[in-house]
């Protein structure tokens, strides 16, 4: 019985914690973006520029931080593949409050505060009535889209108040974004790796059974865990409202999949108990780099999606064989 | 040494597709008129035979309360929620026509069939369409004339014999031969541009695409064509689009056009934040709200467009004009409300007009 | 002791009646929907609706039957619509361009969609990439390969006799729902009567054991997952057929409806749990609500508020019945 607990809560040797800094996905993803800078860089110095490097974070980092919120979630053994209509509805949110004349820091955390709640429901859901994550948010997809176009058939936000673009703000000449995504994904990896209830994450999607036996309350945990989702989709909907000074109030197109791609690019499993907020992020700059890199080397626009997979197909044959060659070194 | 393989291969794959990406232009093999290069020319008229369809034995409701369904590409976008508007402005002003728009959620083909299918089933007197494609609407669209119900589409058409009339907001050579005389009047003769697009499967823009490119060959032969990118219809993919063409071709871009009206807002979004207003140049097709700011701010000098409440408005009362019998094969003109007398084009297609290019001076007489 | 109890007891509970009792829910919801919509227009419930019904959700359909085999199994496949739309465009190029006949058009095309399916199949047991990692990187990779193949031309103008088998009729009824039904009895026997079937449940359950038990797991997942290729190149056909054109966006989010309709029959994501019947009475109920609440004029935004809601009501309704079975049991 004891050892069963052991071999469930992933308890962790000293030579992890050094493979985690050392062989972990973050670092090839760390190789991949450099390699990738480097060598697109060599091929047209353009990309490489500042301008060009600070328009891939700043154009991305909603993306990022979405991830972030999105990778506690799968960690926890569960998915949200509604956070994409979420950020729509948010950033409507937010928008109509700004023109509407509130004060301007309540338009920002308005969609913080909503988007927790609506994914605390979720969580609530999933963990007391016990309906799989990936019913509560297909459900939750069509009620948010559905909703969102019956409310503002797609009228556009226009005439945003001065003072409104957050996104647009550049504090010591860096786009706020990037301050976004690097501290809100430093707070999170701390967070999940040294307090209690971010251990208690990976436990319950590791193993729920051996979780909720050494006295974790897998019920809980996981409500929080997508409370704290829907913050990280509130931060990322402000900052893709924020960005143009107009807001479209539709679903964006394919968000959920771009979000949940670069959680599980990120090296986060999909069966729970794996992965870094630090991987995620930093996958969701990759997969931007790649993204604005095949339109730099002038790759046909036609094959572009088509690249896109198989890269994505690379990156994560790469953390098997590293896992693999892991497993062969024990 | 496995790590550093599937690295090497990641990279080695992406340099290797690093051929020169071809010039979109359009791409379909449909034939390309040109219209003449001096200002102002208009479309030859050629005369055409009808080639629409005819409904089977339609009920004669001619005078009497109908019942109409338009089913757009897709709901909840501001293009078609202004066409809707002008939709529901004709239905009050002939006091004799319910229309309800409905449709998919996404510019989906097989979702507006089903929808298209549901109208015909629930037994409408006509239905108004604005097809994702031409030839895969074409079965449904029969099936409601057989069924006897009228059908008249707007902004992007069918096959011919698939409706009876198709309301044409411009013709495609219409509007490339204003996008390309605004471009070249902001950048030069041999100026340099760039085009973000929806998707290249999208019809119409490849259809407006495809004339540019035959336009400018025949009357800015120097113009530099550099590239085509997709943003489907994504505010900030576009804008982050648009921020990689600028990136990449520095100086050597002195223009873009935007293809949608969500293309071309965030288009210009790019180019006011990488503060390049006045250096690079943005024409686009938009609807005259989104690009206020714009043209206010200079960064924006002429939007093209027709007048997408004018296009719901003059789609209903062809509608009414062909279940009245107003509207008969071979009429060559129709009355439409106050938006006059609308001629008739290419055997079945009643033309709304000649594209409009808003500027500053007349963006703040228009909402929508 | 404690621990293996608690699982076990966790484990047995749902093995037996949880299905059943899904099914007499949906069935039941369904019968309740389908006579409210019938009061509310008379044009719903006739034969001509419900057979055209059918022909409009034949791909839905034919892809959802080894879907279900794959989330038996724990596993999941969202490259199918990808894999819809690749067909497609194979068969017009081939046809087209290459000059093929139509018919071995149809057979390259549906060689490739398979060897689409054998592909993830392949990763995912040789090299054991998660399902849903797999497919989401095929997702792109298929779709993109329609639009580099395809170059966004379209093809059109295909012979008449090939549209019998989208806009076709046999006997009265169309071409394709003869298909589907042939391929839900198929299915439902594969699943319900063999080892193969019995052994996906437990592949599902805990497949460890069952490859311990002497289940070719690995074998079994590679055929369901070049079925499920398989299934989608057939529906891409009956697809390209009934709108008589070839695009490289077709498909697009059919990955979604599909396992809406296998999770709304009951199949549980976490594997080991589901039936044919089940499947086939969600995708018929997501059919005929989105058409019975368009025929009594509800909009298309409002639909999918009520199939978002009914999706979850169902499982949340399932779930309560249980508990309180479980608790008095």
């Amino acid at each position: 019985m004891t050892a069963a607990i052991l071999a469930g809560g992933r308890s962790e040797p000293r030579w992890r914690s050094i493979q985690r800094v050392f062989g972990g996905q973050e670092t090839i993803l760390l190789l991949c973006l450099i390699a990738l800078f480097v060598i697109v860089g060599s091929i047209n110095p353009r990309y490489v520029a500042e301008r060009n490097l600070s328009s891939i974070f700043l154009g991305n980092a909603y993306i990022a931080v979405a991830a972030i919120g999105m990778s506690m979630v799968i960690i926890s053994g569960n998915i949200d593949i509604s956070v994409g209509s979420l950020i729509g509805v948010l950033a409507t949110i937010s928008g109509s409050l700004a023109v509407g004349g509130y004060p301007i820091i309540v338009s920002w955390m308005v969609p913080l505060v909503v988007g927790a709640l609506v994914t605390a429901f979720m969580g609530f859901l999933v963990a007391y009535l016990r309906i799989p994550s990936i019913v509560v948010s297909l459900g939750m997809l069509s009620i948010l889209k559905g909703g969102l176009i019956s409310i503002t058939a797609g009228a556009w936000i226009t005439d945003l108040p001065a003072g409104y673009g957050l996104a647009q703000m550049r504090p010591f000449g860096i786009p706020m974004p990037i301050y976004f995504m690097v501290l809100l994904t430093a707070a999170a990896a701390l967070w999940m790796r040294y307090s209690s209830t971010g251990r208690s994450i990976y436990a319950v999607g590791g193993n729920a059974e051996a979780a909720r036996l050494s006295g974790i309350s897998s019920k809980r945990t996981i409500m929080t865990v997508f409370a704290i989702h829907g913050v990280f989709a509130g931060i990322a909907s402000v900052l893709f409202a924020t960005q143009l000074s107009v807001i479209q109030s539709t679903v964006p197109p394919n968000l959920e999949l771009t979000i949940i791609t670069a959680s599980v690019v990120g090296g986060v499993s999909i069966l729970g108990g794996i992965g870094t907020v630090i991987g995620s992020t930093l996958a969701a700059i990759l997969l931007a780099a790649i993204g604005s890199s095949l339109i730099f080397i002038n790759v046909s626009p036609y094959w572009l999606r088509a690249v896109q997979g198989v890269l994505i197909l690379l990156t994560v044959l790469a953390d098997l064989w590293r896992r693999r060659r892991q497993m062969s070194r024990r | 040494m496995l790590r550093i393989l599937s690295v090497a291969t990641t990279l080695s794959l992406v340099a290797s597709v690093g051929y020169a990406a071809d010039r979109w232009d359009g791409a379909d093999e449909l034939e390309v008129s040109p219209l003449g290069c001096e200002a102002g020319a208009a479309p030859t008229v050629v005369a055409k035979d009808y080639d629409g369809g005819q409904p089977t034995s339609p009920p004669d409701r001619a005078g009497q309360e109908i019942t109409v369904m338009d089913v757009p590409k897709l709901i909840g976008i501001g293009y078609f929620a202004a066409t809707t508007q002008g939709m529901e402005e004709a239905a009050a002003e002939l006091g004799n026509v319910n229309v309800t728009t409905d449709g998919p959620t996404e510019a989906n083909i097989d979702d507006q069939i089903t929808f298209l299918d549901n109208f015909i089933t629930q037994g409408v007197d006509g239905l108004l369409f604005a097809a994702n494609d031409p030839v895969a609407i074409a079965p449904v669209l029969k099936k409601a004339l057989d069924k006897g119900i009228h059908v008249v589409g707007y902004d992007a058409n069918s096959e011919p014999d698939a409706r009876e009339w198709f309301v044409n907001q411009a013709e495609f050579n219409g509007i490339a031969k204003a996008m390309v005389d605004s471009i070249a009047a902001e950048i030069g003769e041999d100026g340099s541009f760039a085009i973000v697009t929806s998707t290249f499967t999208t019809p119409n823009q490849a259809r407006w695409i495809a004339e540019m490119w035959a336009y400018a060959e025949q009357c800015y032969p120097s113009l530099e064509w550099l590239e085509t990118v997709e943003a489907q219809e994504d505010n900030i993919l576009s804008f982050n689009q648009a921020t990689t063409l600028i990136n990449k071709y520095g100086e050597d871009l002195d223009g873009l056009f935007g293809m949608t009206s969500v293309a071309t807002p965030a288009s210009a979004e790019a180019v006011t934040q990488a503060q390049l207003c006045g250096d690079v140049a943005v024409v686009g097709l938009a609807t005259p709200n989104a690009m206020k700011p714009y043209v206010a701010s200079d960064c924006v000098k002429s939007v093209v467009l027709w007048n997408p409440v004018d296009l719901g408005y003059a789609a209903v009362q062809v509608m009414r004009a062909v279940v009245d019998g107003k509207l008969q094969p071979g009429a060559t003109e129709v009355e439409a409300g106050k938006l006059g007398t609308l001629s008739i084009v290419n055997g079945s297609e009643v033309l709304l007009g000649a594209p409009f290019v808003f500027t500053k001076d007349n963006i703040g007489e228009f909402d929508f | 002791m404690a621990i293996t109890d608690v699982i076990q007891s966790e484990r047995r509970r749902p093995a037996l009646s949880h299905w059943l009792h899904h099914e007499v829910v949906l069935a039941l919801i369904l019968v309740l929907s389908l006579l409210v919509l019938a009061t509310q227009t008379d044009r719903f419930l006739t034969t001509e609706n419900l057979l055209n019904q059918g022909r409009l959700m034949a791909e839905v359909g034919l892809v959802a039957l080894p879907m279900t085999f794959i989330i038996i199994t724990a596993g999941i496949d969202l490259s199918v619509g990808s894999i819809l739309g690749l067909t497609a465009i194979i068969l017009g190029v081939s046809w087209k361009n290459l000059g093929l006949p139509l018919g071995a058009a149809i057979f390259v095309a549906m060689s490739v969609g398979t060897f689409a399916g054998f592909v993830n199949g392949w990763f995912i047991t040789r090299v054991n990439v998660p399902p849903l990692i797999m497919t989401l990187a095929t997702l792109a990779l298929y779709r993109g390969l329609a639009e580099g193949t395809s170059q966004a031309r379209s093809v059109r103008g295909y012979p008449e006799w090939f549209f019998e088998l989208g806009q076709g009729e046999i006997l009265g009824v169309p071409t394709q729902l003869w298909i589907l039904c042939l391929a839900i009895i198929v299915a439902w026997l594969l699943l319900a009567y063999t080892a193969f079937g019995r052994s996906l449940y437990a592949i599902g359950h805990n497949e460890t054991g069952a490859r311990f038990s002497g289940i070719p797991v690995d074998r079994y997942k590679m055929i369901i997952y070049t079925a499920s290729g398989f299934m989608a190149s057939l529906a891409g056909c009956i697809f390209v057929s009934r709108v008589s054109t070839t695009r490289s966006d077709m498909g697009t989010g059919l990955e979604l409806d599909v396992i809406a309709a296998v999770v709304l029959g009951g199949t549980s994501i976490f594997g080991g749990v589901g039936t044919i019947a089940g499947t086939v009475l969600g995708f018929i109920m997501i059919q005929l609500l989105k058409n019975g609440l368009s025929l009594t004029g509800v909009k298309g935004d409002a639909t999918i508020i009520v199939i978002g809601s009914v999706l979850i009501l169902s499982i949340l309704l399932t779930n309560f019945i249980q508990h309180r079975r479980g608790d008095s049991e």
